[in-house]
């Protein structure tokens, strides 16, 4: 039997007209949307309220004004149609709107299309296999060079290199030799010289009552870590609690020694900053893994030492930002981060410490009486052209004039997030953010530093499955979850599987070839 | 107002269905064969092949190893498998029992009951990803507003995301906390349709409240709490959007569920091949433990 | 208690709404910042409606309505002949139930291969079909028990009237059911527009909808929580009011008409 009753029927029938009006405005929208799906997908990111195209973090007139005062060439080439440029999302788009005029004068419509930044390379792979014509130009993380290019989405850009110079023996060597080429052909330009620097509280550390406390309680001179070790100490002396003295002044809030990137993702890099400097690499010429090496187990104990002894207790959560804030709004007294953040820190508006940071090269392991120290250069951007690309040389000339002629502005200003990458690029009046020329030069001879001895990613397909797999080992034992040996053991495990699944002669070619760049560079023997 | 699936079930059907009636059905079963269907079994192909798009889109007929890899040789998979099903009975089990506590409390209201039903209806219609978006101010440990209250009043809050013995708690808490309110609601109205003269004889005859609870109003509300079962365990095994948002996995693999696994594999790693195993074996599961529930709702309900 | 509830279930909804009139300094403060200066103050409404957020909530609603209208095209008829006729009794009934309770991330990949064949990926079919799999087994159930509701003494009139099955569906039935069409069509809406797996997979950059979005704004460097919150509170105001107005089938429709609230 029907079970409402008549009373209930009623009521139900009440809202009948307001229903029908709902039901006229989906099929209404839903007609809407069919004709306008039909129409090809061709929408732009054109934002008619604002008037500005939909990417970057602030609007085209921002973008434009903010370097207004660059001298741009008069002449620059005609070209005509669109070039489509996809990237991970937020301030680091901002390149593609400052110079918009210049693509504007050279013929070009430019339109960017931003994916999120932990998803850069899963979106670009996915588009490389819908096989769309899609995108002219990518923007993306070296790491991935050696998927990219050995599945031929990309196109070498060698006759261009010979058309419009991008003066690429300018480019800082680690960065040139290792994430710009595949196979004898040059398939990228730099746009972003991401690297790991180390950065901590010049001010405490030669605070003169820090500095006898800790010559009493350690029995030598407080000084900027040499070793990983001296890194660990500082870091438990400088660990504070809420009431306890700091440089003089009585702390509201606790005080931590160090800080890391505790989230899962790139945890890894922050183990292999260790590891590398122990003289590290993560294959032998046969693919063999090495890291559950004794020395990948030292290294990975003392990083899981850093986040138990003189960590923020939530710093298992801790991403690029909140490591970023914990030492900019005070809580920390040394990070190792991306080279962007004493530029972050130097800037009043956002930093609580401006003028009190310190810049220097990663902490390193004493290797045979030498102090090593290596900077993992994860992440990082590369431009590049696609296969597919209908319009290659536009796209290539607005990835050179942004990797070149402009590029010591793109790296230098507070409002992107890019970092340097070229020798021309390291002078001082362009980084006007640090309150003094002795500041900005500080910083830039640190940066020069860390480049020079940068760390490169796996590089070869598969690099994304190596890296979850190595992070996955590095995050459980920094979370207490597994001993070192056990983890590292397991991950080599699955780097093994990875391998085999993959195609191990294949893999081992593609990483011996990878292994002479490293040679060359000096990184291994 | 009454469970109408009773109803729906022992109706008495006609002989046979006229031709009418089966155009009317086609469509649907053509769109779901398009859309369900056909990837299936799409899938159920590629499972039986290598297929390694960051090394090649070739691919290779490879029988079961697909298969024998996820279920011999991939413990992170059986982790992430077990992790769900904690969350699912973990979950099922405090949502039905909050819900049911507060449907109690719920169906006592007098005119405030239709008021106090809508504003509970809000967490539940609330995208998961904003519920989780808004996790990550809420229990963030250094400026979040969540510790800083447990702090005032003198309890020391958890570090809900960075620890991994909380984290998957966390995870449990935000579906916890969307999810019991439609519980409650399920249950407050399920309340309303029990016969009360049955209540009053056994209240005359003695009977405590919780035993009237327990013999009578439990076994009455059990067709309603197998339905909400059988939604909550199916809506909490997939897991993802939560995970996604607030740990990526993290710490360790405290939170990695079989969902964001099968993610990792099919769009992260582009692993196509494993990664329709993988979602195979999770289908075989769930469709044992469904048809099990679904069995029991026609049985319960028959 | 059912006060202690309810603000454990509406505090933190709250909590967004405060964030969403934050400046990105008062988020990050210390104590919490309770009631920010600029409460009342659009501006993060203003520009996520400039900018993505706009977008996405324009490719939430063309998603979510183009998908609504097509479930119930298709499901709407089922459901009043399983009703009517019982057509392939219970076994087609539950097999269509049954694949409501996929997980999506099962048939995520399949319809990636599949859409990179038909050339949809990235579109708004993609997602319109896709959610196809779990909106049309919802429409189907949920209808079917309003027509069971319904007394079948009309249509069997208009049928000796001469009237075909066709006129008593169309003119007679489906008028009746108009309200538990209607409960169908904004539920369908609400899981449309909540859904982020399949979103994440089968679009890239030309679609983004809502939850796509904000799942973007959090992975970004600068994570701007103003404007996110401005993002989360447009994207429940719908979906809340719509629950709200239609409170005592939403309980129905959430539990596939087991429960008539």
């Amino acid at each position: 039997m029907p079970l409402l009753s008549r009373g209930k029927r009623r009521a139900a029938a009440r809202p009948a007209s307001l229903a029908a009006i709902a039901l006229a405005a989906v099929v209404v929208l839903a007609a809407a949307a069919l004709g306008g799906s039909a129409a090809g997908g061709a929408r732009t990111p054109q934002s008619a309220l604002a008037g500005t195209p939909g990417f970057g973090d602030m609007s085209l007139k921002q973008m434009i004004a903010e370097r207004k005062s660059v001298p741009v060439p008069k002449k620059v080439p005609k070209f005509s149609g669109k070039v489509t440029v996809m990237g991970d999302g937020g301030h680091n788009m901002n390149v593609f709107g400052f110079w918009w005029p210049e693509w504007k004068k050279a013929g070009i419509t430019l339109k960017a299309v931003e994916v999120p930044f932990a998803d850069l390379y899963s979106k670009e792979k996915a588009e490389f296999i819908a096989g769309t014509k899609a995108v002219d130009l990518v923007v993306f993380y070296p790491a991935y060079i050696g998927d990219f290019a050995s599945n031929g989405y990309l196109r070498p850009l060698d006759d261009y290199i010979k058309k419009y110079n991008p003066h690429l023996n300018d480019v800082i060597t680690a960065f040139r030799k290792l994430y710009l080429g595949w196979a004898g052909h040059t398939y990228a330009l730099p746009e972003d010289g991401d690297v790991h620097i180390y950065i901590y509280r010049k001010d405490l550390l030669n605070n003169a009552s820090e500095q006898a406390a800790y010559k009493k309680q350690y029995g030598r001179k407080l000084t900027v870590p040499k070793t990983w070790d001296e890194y660990l100490q500082v870091g438990k002396f400088f660990t504070r609690k809420a009431g306890a003295k700091l440089g003089g002044k009585t702390l509201s809030r606790p005080f931590y020694g160090c800080g890391e990137y505790g989230q899962r993702g790139f945890s890894w890099a922050w183990f292999m900053d260790r590891f590398a400097s122990a003289g590290g690499v993560y294959f032998d010429k046969d693919m063999k893994p090495l890291i559950d090496s004794p020395a990948a187990i030292k290294a990975l104990n003392n990083m899981r030492d850093a986040v138990k002894q003189c960590s923020p207790p939530d710093v298992l959560n801790f991403g690029y930002d909140q490591l970023r804030d914990c030492l900019i709004k005070s809580q920390c007294f040394q990070v190792v981060q991306w080279t962007d953040v004493p530029k972050k820190g130097a800037d009043p508006t956002q930093s609580q410490v401006h003028g009190k940071l310190g810049y220097g090269l990663l902490p390193g392991t004493r290797v045979g009486g030498k102090i090593v120290s290596r900077s993992m250069m994860p992440v990082g951007r590369v431009l590049a052209v696609t296969k597919n690309s209908k319009n290659p040389e536009a796209a290539y000339w607005v990835a050179k004039y942004i990797s070149d002629d402009v590029s010591y502005f793109n790296v230098s200003t507070p409002a992107d997030g890019l970092d340097p990458y070229r020798y021309s690029q390291l002078k001082p009046k362009y980084f006007k953010v640090f309150r003094s020329t002795a500041d900005a030069s500080a910083y830039l001879a640190a940066v020069r530093g860390v480049l020079e001895h940068g760390f490169p990613e796996i590089y070869i397909p598969g690099a994304a499955q190596y890296e979850d797999a190595l992070d996955l080992a590095v995050n459980k034992v920094i979370s207490g979850q597994e001993t070192a040996p056990k983890a590292l053991g397991d991950a080599a495990k699955s780097w093994n599987d990875i391998t085999d699944k993959l195609d191990k002669k294949h893999q081992t070619e593609l990483w011996r070839e990878a292994l002479k760049n490293y040679k060359a560079l000096g990184l291994i023997k | 107002m009454a469970v109408s699936l009773r109803n729906r079930l022992t109706r008495p059907r006609p002989r046979r269905a006229p031709l009418f009636a089966w155009l009317m059905v086609l469509p649907t079963v053509l769109v779901l064969l398009a859309v369900t269907v056909y990837p299936l079994v799409y899938s159920l192909r590629e499972s039986f092949y290598r297929l390694e798009l960051t090394f090649s889109p070739v691919a290779t007929w490879v029988g079961f190893d697909n298969y024998v890899k996820a279920i011999r040789h991939d413990p992170r998979f059986w982790h992430a498998l077990g992790r769900s099903f904690y969350l699912v009975v973990l979950g099922v089990g405090i949502e039905l029992v909050l819900g049911l506590g507060l449907a109690l409390l719920i169906s006592r209201l007098g005119r405030l009951r239709s008021l106090v039903t809508a504003l509970m209806l809000v967490p539940v219609m609330i995208a998961p990803v904003a519920v989780a978006t808004e996790g990550i101010v809420i229990f963030n440990n250094s400026w979040g507003p969540l510790n800083y209250l447990l702090d005032e009043v003198g309890a020391h809050g958890p570090v809900w995301l960075g620890d991994r013995s909380v984290a998957l708690y966390t995870i449990l808490l935000a579906d916890v906390w969307q999810w019991t309110p439609f519980v409650a609601i399920i249950m407050s109205a399920g309340l309303r349709t029990l016969p009360e003269d049955v209540y009053e004889a056994a209240r005359v005859d003695g009977a405590s409240r919780w035993g009237l609870f327990r013999t009578m109003t439990l076994p009455l509300l059990q067709p309603l709490i197998i339905v909400t079962v059988l939604l909550r365990s199916m809506d909490i095994f997939k897991t993802f959007d939560t995970v996604y948002v607030m740990t990526g996995g993290g710490p360790g693999d405290a939170t990695e569920t079989a969902s964001f696994y099968t993610y990792l594999q099919g769009l992260r790693f582009f692993s196509f091949g494993y990664a329709a195993a993988v979602s195979y074996i999770q289908l075989a599961i769930i469709s044992v433990v469904a048809t099990l529930l679904v069995r029991r709702m026609r049985k319960g309900l028959g | 208690m059912i006060v202690a509830a309810l603000a454990f279930f509406l505090l933190p909804v709250i909590w967004i709404a405060l964030t969403s009139f934050k400046t990105q300094g008062e988020v990050f403060s210390y104590p919490p910042v309770f009631w920010p200066k600029g409460i009342g103050n659009f501006t993060h409404y203003s520009s996520i409606f400039g900018g993505q957020g706009g977008h996405a909530l324009k490719d939430s609603l063309v998603v979510a309505s183009a998908n609504t209208a097509l479930s119930l095209l298709v499901g709407v008829p089922t459901a009043y002949s399983f009703s009517r006729f019982r057509v392939g009794g219970d076994h087609l009934a539950f097999w269509i139930l049954s694949i409501r309770m996929f997980p999506p991330v099962v048939s995520a990949i399949p319809l990636f291969l599949l859409f990179r064949d038909w050339g949809l990926l990235d579109t708004y079919w993609a997602l319109i079909i896709a959610y196809l799999t779990f909106n049309v087994p919802f429409v189907v159930w949920f209808v079917k028990g309003f027509f069971d509701d319904l007394p079948r003494d009309l249509e069997e009139a208009a049928l000796v009237d001469g009237a075909n099955r066709w006129q008593a569906f169309a003119g007679i039935a489906l008028r009746l059911a108009v309200p538990g069409i209607v409960t169908a069509a904004l539920l369908a809406f609400v899981f449309s527009w909540n859904e982020f797996l399949l979103a994440l997979f089968l679009t890239r950059s030309e679609v983004r909808t809502v939850p796509v979005a904000l799942a973007n704004f959090v992975g970004g460097h600068e994570i701007l929580w103003g404007q996110i919150g401005a993002l989360t509170i447009l994207a429940i105001l719908p979906v809340v009011v719509l629950a709200l107005v239609l409170q005592r089938y939403v309980v129905r429709g959430l539990t596939f008409g087991a429960v008539k609230g």
